[in-house]
């Protein structure tokens, strides 16, 4: 029996990290879709989604945390169409980066976001009390002759406070805030870049002269 | 053996308690109608000190109740309300650029709308300043127990700026600071007597900010 409580601790130690090791946190993303305030651009672009931005997905395997797996491409998605939807007048989501001549001949321009990279920060890795996320961005933008107008790269960041029983839901928070954060820059920064403002202004002038 | 007893109990719970102070700096009169809301916005980080959501929550929870209760509008609406324009990054860092803010496309219309005249950013944190002690807890087969004690103090500090989105100006600024000392005793049961310097600057800041908008 004595030999038995000697064991136990060890065992039990030893089972808790075959169990968390062989465990796997599923995060899902969702939050709102808030639709910006800002100055549209009448014209009329095609927007070209790639299916790993739409579907977008992270698993990582980290050693006594077990895995994570973290779904953000549907609240990216539909977060970005917002965004794209307010910041020009006419949008068109198109099936391949390379419209057909009957839709470039409705486009003002061609617009194309990816996700890059993304990567998360526990408070097992960080020491500190926070989740955070990070998504690298990367936005290219083509006028009606194929020209490029821009080629944007920024980084969404997010944090969020949890606890060890909530670590899914603030893991889903802190990329919540990052795909916020990126969209937000995106609004505000993207339409400051020399060229997609001087596209922007040929383009209002040409509708307010109609 | 029970005065000693009692000269312990009383020095946790001297140790318990939390002094709390407030200072107030008016740099515009104030007034809020009933109609008028405020909204309470926590500065956010990207390091590991930033205004904890529950301290906005606490805040939101005393001013908005009491005998005069001051009309809110909730941090998350009204960042998506005025999205993208509120986020951690893109927010104004001073009431100057409020007026190149009020320029966007139906950012003057949407506060209008939302009847909100007052807008405070929430600044500072609770921290750890010092922890000592010993603290043990043990579990055989013939029983178990605790013994021992900790301590750990504590420092809350927080900053309320307030800005007039009628008049867009900085209205004024409020600053609560409290710190406290917790316990922890092992008396073969743990008896911990927790000082809460959080919630003394989150109940000292409310109390000052409802007088700072409803007076002057």
């Amino acid at each position: 029996m004595k030999k038995v409580h000697r064991i136990l601790p060890g065992l039990s130690i030893w089972l808790g990290l075959l169990f968390l090791s062989g465990c796997t946190t599923t995060v899902e993303v969702d939050g709102t879709n808030p639709i910006p305030k800002v100055r549209q651009v009448p014209a009329s672009v095609g927007v070209y989604y790639d299916e790993n931005f739409k579907d977008f997905q992270h698993t990582e395997s980290i050693e006594a945390e077990g895995t994570w797996k973290i779904n953000l491409g549907d609240q990216n998605y539909t977060f970005f169409q917002n965004v794209l939807s307010s910041m020009f007048g006419q949008v068109t989501v198109l099936d391949s980066p390379q419209p057909t001549p009957e839709q470039a001949a409705n486009l003002d321009a061609i617009v194309v976001p990816k996700i890059e990279k993304y990567g998360f920060l526990t408070p097992g890795l960080s020491g500190l009390k926070y989740f955070s996320a990070s998504i690298h961005y990367r936005v290219t933008m083509t006028d009606e002759q194929g020209n490029e107008l821009a080629d944007w790269k920024n980084v969404g960041y997010g944090k969020s406070e949890g606890g060890a029983f909530s670590a899914d839901t603030a893991l889903g928070e802190a990329t919540m805030d990052a795909i916020r954060d990126g969209g937000a820059l995106f609004a505000i920064e993207f339409p400051k870049l020399t060229k997609v403002a001087d596209w922007a202004q040929r383009h209002t002038e040409i509708s307010d002269e109609d | 053996m029970k005065t000693s007893f009692l000269v312990v109990v009383l020095c946790f719970s001297l140790g318990g308690c939390v002094t709390a102070r407030v200072e107030e700096q008016r740099t515009a009169s104030t007034g809020i109608k009933t109609e008028q809301a405020l909204v309470i916005l926590g500065r956010a980080s990207y390091n590991d000190r930033e205004t904890e959501d529950s301290f906005i929550d606490c805040l939101a929870e005393a001013l908005s109740g009491g005998s005069q209760p001051v009309s809110l509008v909730s941090e998350e609406s009204f960042k998506d309300a005025l999205f993208p324009w509120f986020e951690p990054r893109t927010a104004p860092t001073s009431s100057d650029e409020l007026k190149g803010l009020f320029q966007q496309p139906g950012v003057a219309e949407q506060i209008q709308e939302s009847k909100i005249r007052y807008l405070a950013w929430i600044d500072g944190d609770t921290i750890t300043t010092d922890r000592g002690g010993s603290f043990s807890c043990t579990v055989s087969t013939i029983g178990g127990g605790c013994f021992g004690m900790s301590y750990w103090e504590e420092d809350a500090s927080y900053e309320a700026s307030i800005w007039d989105l009628e008049n867009l100006t900085t209205a004024g600024a409020i600053s609560a600071d409290a710190n406290g000392t917790s316990y922890l005793a092992g008396l073969v049961i743990p008896v911990p007597i927790l000082a809460r310097p959080g919630n003394a600057a989150c109940k000292a800041l409310a109390t000052q900010l409802r007088d700072f908008l409803t007076g002057g």
